[in-house]
């Protein structure tokens, strides 16, 4: 905190200039119009599509530190090295094959790239991304149901006063939320609708309250850097 | 020539009305030296690293699968930047994992700095600012991994986090001795209330950067958001009111 007091040097004062018309013009645009004059939702707009061309490029960033931790562990043949070798042969052969074959691929229509190449890599791409990549996306996913149990189980232990409310409350939901809910009692998803739409919706509303004004704190202060 | 864009001209009038209650709310406290209550967790995140930093074990930190622009990843860089601070201070190793490039060069930048200004460039690696996927599974995936591998003494989860929250925080957990986590996502926070020692609840994380501050002018500016939040609950409870009376003059006025 102690360092936003420090004088500016001069190419901080500019960025901070640049920074401060940037996102005083944002939260112009969101609030004001000018019709006839400019569009200032089109500049916005625009504004925006070289961010993202910028950020795009920044991705760069992460294939180089992957490759150089990476490639500092198969050097040293620490522990795991042989994992990083399978990464990096994923990374990159997956790289080459969706620049021949994939959706986004470079030269779709084999002006430069030998129509035989993408014949011979187009199976190869749809079975790493659909039958590999797909399928080990949805089992690390599918990993959180185990997960919740477990963490369940440590929550739901009777402690105190707020785990036991927590405990009752949790076996509630489940219960209701059962498909035999209604035949065991068809009071129990009423009482779970119940729960969820009032003492779980004020709580959660009452988080978001904060948090939206934390933000709008936060970011103002951030943009004029003032410390307040 | 200006036009006030209708439905948005309440928003910008509370807007203006909620930073100013802020300010003048900040200038009193801090004119009065108000005290607020302590966030416990955050007292003792000093005293976490310098355990691990005693049994040569490392600190974990990562921001979760948020993106440059949101304010829970910007947020989560001020703690960043405290733990990397103390993890030079006392010793201990410190890993970021990251799941979006451009927060990667930003944690680097902030991990790197501590270390350049602690004198201390040369024990800064690579290796300890990782980037490990932009696919939410893949980068939930890697962190298990680098969590079961590296063993780290404490987690900190603070920031931007979905589904695999859980994931990290319960693997965490197994070989962790502290945990700390932090986000304003409420459908992921009672994952890390289950799973942390510790966890910031919603706007903590935008505070914290304050009360880690010793400075007792800082501790009092943590007031102001509290007059947003006295206007939000005067707002419910008038509307509440005026609506079971039968008067929507405030819902049209909101609307405007």
């Amino acid at each position: 905190m102690s360092s936003d007091k420090k004088k500016m040097s001069r190419g901080d004062l500019g960025l901070q200039i640049i920074i401060f018309s940037l996102g005083f013009f944002y939260a112009i645009v969101y609030y004001v119009a000018v019709p006839g004059v400019v569009d200032l939702q089109a500049v916005s707009d625009q504004l925006l599509a070289y961010i993202t061309a910028v950020l795009t490029a920044a991705f760069a960033i992460g294939v180089i530190n992957l490759t150089r931790v990476h490639w500092i562990n198969i050097k040293r043949k620490r522990a795991t090295w042989r994992y990083s070798i399978i990464l990096l042969l994923s990374l990159y052969g997956m790289l080459v094959f969706s620049v021949i074959a994939s959706p986004f691929a470079l030269d779709p229509n084999a002006t430069v790239i030998p129509a035989s190449v993408i014949q011979f890599s187009t199976p190869i791409w749809d079975f790493l991304y659909y039958k590999v990549l797909v399928n080990i996306n949805s089992s690390i996913f599918s990993l959180l149901a185990f997960f919740i149990a477990s963490a369940a189980y440590r929550a739901f232990k009777a402690r105190s006063v707020e785990s036991t409310i927590l405990l009752v409350a949790g076996l509630l939901v489940i219960l209701g939320q059962a498909p035999i809910a209604d035949l065991i009692w068809p009071g129990l998803s009423m009482i779970r609708d119940w729960i969820m739409a009032f003492p779980n919706a004020a709580g959660q509303r009452g988080i978001l309250i904060g948090a939206a004004l934390g933000i709008i704190v936060f970011s103002v202060r951030r943009l004029i850097r003032y410390d307040w | 020539m200006f036009e006030l864009i209708p439905g948005r001209i309440s928003q910008g009038v509370l807007l203006i009305i909620v930073l100013a209650a802020i300010y003048e709310l900040t200038r009193i406290a801090v004119r009065k030296k108000l005290k607020t209550r302590g966030i416990p967790g955050l007292e003792r995140i000093d005293e976490w690293i310098k355990e691990a930093a005693k049994l040569e074990r490392a600190v974990f930190f990562t921001p979760g699968t948020g993106v440059i622009t949101s304010p829970d990843t910007l947020a989560s860089m001020a703690l960043l930047g405290y733990v990397s601070k103390r993890c030079v201070e006392y010793g201990a190793r410190l890993i970021v994992a990251n799941s979006d490039p451009q927060v990667q060069q930003l944690t680097e930048d902030i991990v790197k700095g501590a270390y350049t200004k602690a004198g201390k460039e040369k024990e800064f690696t690579p290796d300890m600012v990782r980037y490990v996927s932009t696919r939410q599974f893949a980068f939930a995936a890697g962190v298990m991994g680098i969590l079961r591998r590296e063993r780290p003494a404490v987690n900190f989860f603070v920031g931007d986090f979905q589904a695999e929250s859980l994931q990290v925080a319960e693997t965490g957990r197994a070989e962790a001795i502290y945990q700390f986590g932090g986000t304003t996502n409420t459908d992921q926070l009672c994952f890390f209330a289950t799973t942390c020692d510790q966890t910031l609840i919603g706007e903590e994380l935008y505070t914290a950067q304050g009360y880690l501050s010793s400075d007792p002018d800082a501790i009092s500016k943590l007031v102001g958001p509290d007059a947003g939040k006295t206007l939000a609950i005067l707002l419910i409870l008038a509307g509440a009111v005026l609506v079971t009376f039968g008067n929507s003059i405030l819902v049209y006025l909101l609307g405007l």
